[in-house]
């Protein structure tokens, strides 16, 4: 089924709820080519041409359809507006990824890796979900943290996004110079109008997580009015505040019972918990700290 | 056919094989669906290529490899495009457990699955001498390996039953439908623990102790370092997994379409595990896609063709990804410990060693892996007393085999650390510290065998020395610097270092300790167009390319055809250990001298003088005296010519008790200088630049070298920083390209060749030898050497790890 709006692609999926949406298909498709994934039916979004693209709100706010693709976003026009996202999309995956993935499909996949969920998590992003009884709104981290997950026959259409005006910033640590998933990731955003720096972590846990407090802080050592500039010594707090808070302490981890926290698709961490823990503090650390002297730069 | 050595025999219009395009003609006709017909690629190429520029020609050059276009265009057929009327697909049953007694399988389920025709399991394989099914135990060694497992499984992926059905679906669905029931038994997967672990295979679990003793044990140095070295699992990661072709014969046989590497080595092992005569099974070579060593496990052979003679119809099997990763033999993880003994001066005393490897749960070639890292423990370099102790273990993890440069790998990423570590104790310069202890023709190895081909290993440090470094971002402000971490990445140049390291390594070349190297070809040539008929796999190094640039060179014709290659040609050993250029080189060379005898020889008798004052140069025979001049296009006119050779190099011995023996038929060796930027805080790794400077002998074809210098780095250095298949407890954590990590093209140095030095080997075909090996063998030394230099972290392990390289 290959309908040609999002009105109809809801339809297409009330008719057949058994049907499975299908956006780029890099995902989806090596699930089924695993043998993971057995849809009995496909409902193809790839039609749907007012996704594709991009509109505004007044209050500043971008409207993101959630067809956009990687590649898409990663052009210089795109990145002018919300450069964070832009960062994110050059980053995941090699070019023919790039070129059929989508931000839709990144976000409903939910991988802990993926790449422009911190990104969205940062800029407080929010969604908007339509089903057969109509659509609405919900803010990322919601759906990610399954606060409010998705229901049955609802296909996510757009994203809202703040048009901040200012820096931003995504890095990812992946280990190697070709592409990869994040072994942990950082997004991080500025909003001088609130004097806010805004932050998430992506790849270490389940879901980005936001390291509020440091942001908090953070933004009380930014010299908003002057040429936005920090001591050198609070950008390397800074890093540490991030790790301090988003990964797990090693010493906790040394009592078995202990979660391993997940470091993407890489090499698995040698030394055991602890010792893995600590390297991946000292990561999101240089990440966090790279980042917002990117930012203010 | 027989065909001893050095004999022609033959007569015009006498020729052995059938027609080149009908190699394939026996039972199938065209097996290709597709409608590129494979028979004839030259002729619509050659008619667009008649432009001005002449094609390369003769040894030397460097002419477009045949298969090239094809392969670009995505019309070369590889064996997963073979198709035949009525085919059935199959698919394998592999064991969830690295360990299990299995105490039944129950297929009565997935017989019962509309489409499925056969269900096969250890059962349907000839049993052992006791009557009891043994899965049919097979091996290039020793045979302990079942095609199907019976009664145990010895590690994770190991086949257990496989299914043929009407469409891959239904094969799969139906195989997992194969109702096994297992007692899981505890793996031994840590290969120090294997020494004392009860036996996982009748055959117990030491697959081979050698020790090497040579020197004074006593013997001590003014200076000592230690260290341990742990080289990981590294995969081949064809390209194109494992995909074949089984056709049943009418006289009872099977014909099977693979992409094997060592086509008569399978033949004949796979018509052993089906009980059938040698000569009832044929196997044709299909287009291979990409191989380091040896290809397709015999599993995968027999048990398609086994699925075929049980259904009585053509039956295809194409691998997905993990069942590749679950196929193949890997490299072997390695464990070293070393000693390292010198005078103030840093020349080497004494090299003690204690060498582990890993060979997983069957022998495959682990004892001669491991003869090439005893042998080859102290490298290339002159050290009076060598004393080494060496195993290869059996273990529950996934079996290692054959790849590129196999046990001298892992010696040379030790031997070239603790050269290092020497250097830096000593306060020497690492280049200064080889060259003093540089090994040279006439030299003694640690197993008593001289080196008696050229060893030009300063001349190669010296040239990649040499060589200009690459340069600094600094200096280049303008150009785009790519960071580690690649681009769009998280790299800081703030926190980036750059490292230079240098290695220098050595690997044999041919089978080694009483390996019978031999091979068989011929040559033949009607009019102007020569035909080479030679079983030698052509797996993408370019080996149909160099036969057709010999023939050229010794006839002076240009048109000259390489037949397909099938098992009703005489065996040409394995594409295997860098072999073909010289082994069945030297027999196309052979065959082609005897075909220009019987054309020079009424030509000479005409002029009453001996053919050997004739010569062929520029399409013209010529005399000596300059008074004949007749293009080799007349002098072939009309004729039919054709003889088959066989070059058989000299033989070589098993190491003795004590390692000694003159176990390998010639040696070559590579220096490398490799130059890494680290992001010090991410411990995030690129490598720059790679210069090489190999020891060729002579170089047939230079474009071809560099290719195969190119592919020899790329691997290395994905074995330094990327791949790694892990396992834990016996289970494959990775077994895909996303967490398999292979370099791209953003991983990938710079590859520059300071010098390809030919001063020729004697006794090999043409004085060359054989080049694919020695670059994979060096490169993740140089890479570990140049981390080091950069973080001045002791980098012990491979793949180096992003936590090995912060500082
Ligand atoms: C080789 C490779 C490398 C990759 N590297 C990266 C990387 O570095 N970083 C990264 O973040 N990702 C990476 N990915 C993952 C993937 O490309 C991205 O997650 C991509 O954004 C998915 O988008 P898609 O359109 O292809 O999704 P699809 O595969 O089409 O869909 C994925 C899932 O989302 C659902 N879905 C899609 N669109 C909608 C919608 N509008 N409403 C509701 N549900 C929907 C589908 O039903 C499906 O369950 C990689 C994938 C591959 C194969």
């Amino acid at each position: 089924m290959l309908p040609a709006t999002l009105e109809e692609a809801v339809e297409a999926l009330a008719a057949a709820p058994a049907a499975v949406p299908v956006a780029g298909g890099t995902d989806l498709m090596g699930a089924v080519n695993a043998g993971l994934l057995r849809p009995p039916a496909l409902v193809g979004l790839g039609r749907i041409s007012e996704l594709r693209g991009w509109r505004y709100e007044d209050g500043g706010t971008a409207v993101l359809g959630a067809g956009l693709t990687h590649a898409r976003m990663g052009r210089p026009d795109f990145a002018a507006l919300i450069p964070g996202l832009a960062d994110a999309a050059r980053t995941a995956g090699p070019p023919q990824i790039r070129n059929s993935g989508t931000l839709g499909g990144n976000i409903a996949t939910a991988d802990p890796a993926g790449d422009t969920l911190p990104v969205l998590a940062a800029l407080e992003a929010a969604v908007t979900l339509t089903g057969p009884a109509g659509s609405r709104e919900v803010p990322v981290s919601h759906l990610l943290t399954g606060l409010d997950p998705m229901r049955p026959g609802e296909l996510l259409g757009w994203v809202r996004v703040p048009l901040l005006h200012a820096p931003q910033v995504y890095l990812k640590a992946t280990g190697r110079s070709g592409p990869a998933r994040a072994a942990a990731s950082v997004a991080l955003v500025l909003d001088p109008a609130r004097r806010a720096v805004r932050c998430a972590v992506g790849a270490v846990a389940p879901v980005p997580l936001r390291p509020l407090e440091a942001e908090a802080w953070v933004s009380t050592c930014i010299d908003w009015d002057g040429e936005r500039g920090i001591d050198p010594a609070a950008l390397t707090a800074f890093g540490e505040y991030v790790a301090g808070a988003c990964v797990p302490d090693p010493q906790a981890l040394a009592d078995p019972g202990g979660p391993a926290p997940g470091a993407g698709d890489g090499p698995a961490p040698a030394g055991g918990p602890p010792a893995a823990a600590q390297r991946l503090r000292r990561t999101v650390a240089v990440l966090a700290r790279r980042a917002l002297g990117r930012a203010l730069k | 056919m027989t065909a001893p050595t050095d004999t022609a025999s033959g007569a015009p219009g006498a020729g052995p094989a059938p027609e080149p395009g009908s190699a394939a003609g026996g039972v199938l006709g065209n097996v290709f669906g597709a409608p590129a017909a494979p028979a004839e690629p030259a002729a619509g190429a050659a008619a667009e290529e008649a432009a001005p520029e002449p094609e390369p020609f003769g040894l030397g050059s460097s002419p477009v490899r045949q298969d090239a276009l094809p392969k670009a265009l995505g019309v070369y057929p590889y064996a997963a495009d073979l198709w035949a009327e009525g085919l059935l697909w199959g698919a394998v049953l592999r064991s969830p457990h690295p360990h299990a007694r299995i105490v039944s399988v129950d297929a009565s389920a997935a017989l019962a699955l509309p489409g499925v025709h056969a269900v096969v399991t250890a059962a349907d394989l000839p049993s052992d001498h006791g009557g009891r099914a043994a899965g049919a135990p097979h091996g290039p060694v020793i045979a302990d390996r079942p095609v199907l497992a019976a009664e145990v499984v010895r590690h994770q992926g190991e086949p257990v039953a496989a299914v043929a059905a009407d469409h891959p679906d239904t094969a799969r669905l139906a195989a997992a439908a194969v109702a096994v029931e297992y007692e899981v038994l505890e793996p031994v997967t840590d290969p120090e623990k294997s020494f004392h672990a009860g036996p996982l295979h009748p055959d117990g679990n030491l697959f081979r102790h050698l020790p090497l003793r040579f020197g004074d044990p006593d013997a001590v140095g003014d200076v000592v370092v230690e260290g341990l070295y742990q080289v990981g699992r590294q995969d081949p990661a064809p390209i194109g997994a494992e995909a074949g072709l089984a056709v049943p014969r009418p006289d009872g046989g099977v014909e099977l379409h693979v992409a094997s590497t060592n086509p008569h080595g399978d033949r004949d092992r796979a018509a052993a595990c089906l009980g059938l005569e040698p000569d009832r099974v044929r196997l044709v070579v299909t287009g291979v896609p990409g191989a380091t060593a040896d290809r397709e496990d015999l599993s995968f052979q027999v048990t398609l063709a086994l699925l075929a003679l049980r259904t009585g119809r053509p039956v295809k099997m194409a691998l997905g990804r993990e069942d590749s990763f679950h196929a193949h033999a890997h490299r072997h993880p390695a464990l070293l410990r070393y000693r390292h003994h010198a005078d103030s001066l840093g020349h080497l005393v004494k090299v003690e060693a204690q060498i582990l490897l890993d060979g997983g749960a069957y022998a495959d070639v682990s004892s001669e892996a491991l003869a090439a890292a005893a042998a080859f423990s102290a490298g290339p370099y002159v050290v009076p007393h060598v004393f080494v102790d060496a195993w290869a273990v059996r273990t529950n993890n996934p079996p290692a085999g054959r790849m590129r440069g196999e046990g001298a790998l892992q010696a040379c990423f030790a031997y070239e650390s603790q050269l290092d570590k020497l250097a830096a104790k000593l306060g020497v310069d690492p280049l200064e510290i080889r060259r003093r202890n540089a090994m040279a023709t006439g030299d003694l190895m640690p197993t008593g065998q001289a080196v008696t081909c050229p060893a030009p290993v300063g001349a190669l440090l010296d040239a990649v020395a040499a060589e200009p470094l690459p340069p600094l971002p600094v200096d280049e402000p303008d150009t785009e610097w790519l960071l580690p971490g690649g681009p769009h990445g998280a790299g800081d140049p703030a926190a980036v270092r750059r490292g230079i390291g240098y290695a220098v390594g050595m690997v044999h070349m041919l089978g080694a300790e009483g390996a019978d190297e031999v091979s068989t070809a011929t040559v033949r040539v009607s009019g102007e167009q020569a035909t080479v008929i030679c079983a030698a796999v052509d797996a993408g190094q370019g080996f149909a390319t160099l036969a057709r640039q010999v023939v050229q060179d010794v006839l002076g014709v240009t048109d000259v055809w390489i037949a397909p290659v099938d098992t009703d040609q005489p065996a040409a050993g394995p594409t295997a250990r860098g072999r073909q250029t010289w082994v069945s080189g030297g027999a196309v060379e052979k065959a082609a001298l005897m075909v220009r005898h019987q054309l020079l020889q009424p030509i000479a008798a005409n002029f009453g003088m001996s053919p050997e004052l004739l010569q062929i140069a520029d399409g013209k025979i010529t005399s000596y005296d300059g008074v004949l001049g007749m293009p080799v296009s007349e002098a072939l006119e009309g004729k039919e010519l054709w003889a088959t050779a066989q070059c058989r190099p000299h033989p070589t011995e098993p190491l003795d008790d004590a390692g000694q023996g003159d176990a390998f038929v010639s040696v070559a060796f590579c220096a490398m200088r490799a130059v890494v930027d680290v992001d010090i805080e991410l411990g995030a790794v690129r490598v720059v630049d790679v210069t090489v400077a190999q020891d060729v002998g002579r170089a047939l074809n230079p474009r071809q070298i560099e290719a195969r210098i190119e592919a020899g780095v790329t691997q290395g250095v994905g074995l330094a920083l990327l791949e790694e298949l892990q396992a834990e407890d016996g289970r494959l954590v990775n077994p895909s390209f996303t967490g398999y990590r292979l370099p791209t093209a953003l991983d990938t140095p710079e590859v520059r060749i300071a010098a390809l030095l030919e001063e020729r080997d004697v006794v090999a075909s043409f004085g060359a030898k054989a080049v694919g090996a020695a670059p994979a063998v060096v490169a993740p030394a140089a890479v570990a050497a140049a981390v080091r230099a950069a973080t001045g972290r002791p980098v012990t392990r491979l793949p180096v790890r992003p936590q090995d390289a912060v500082v």
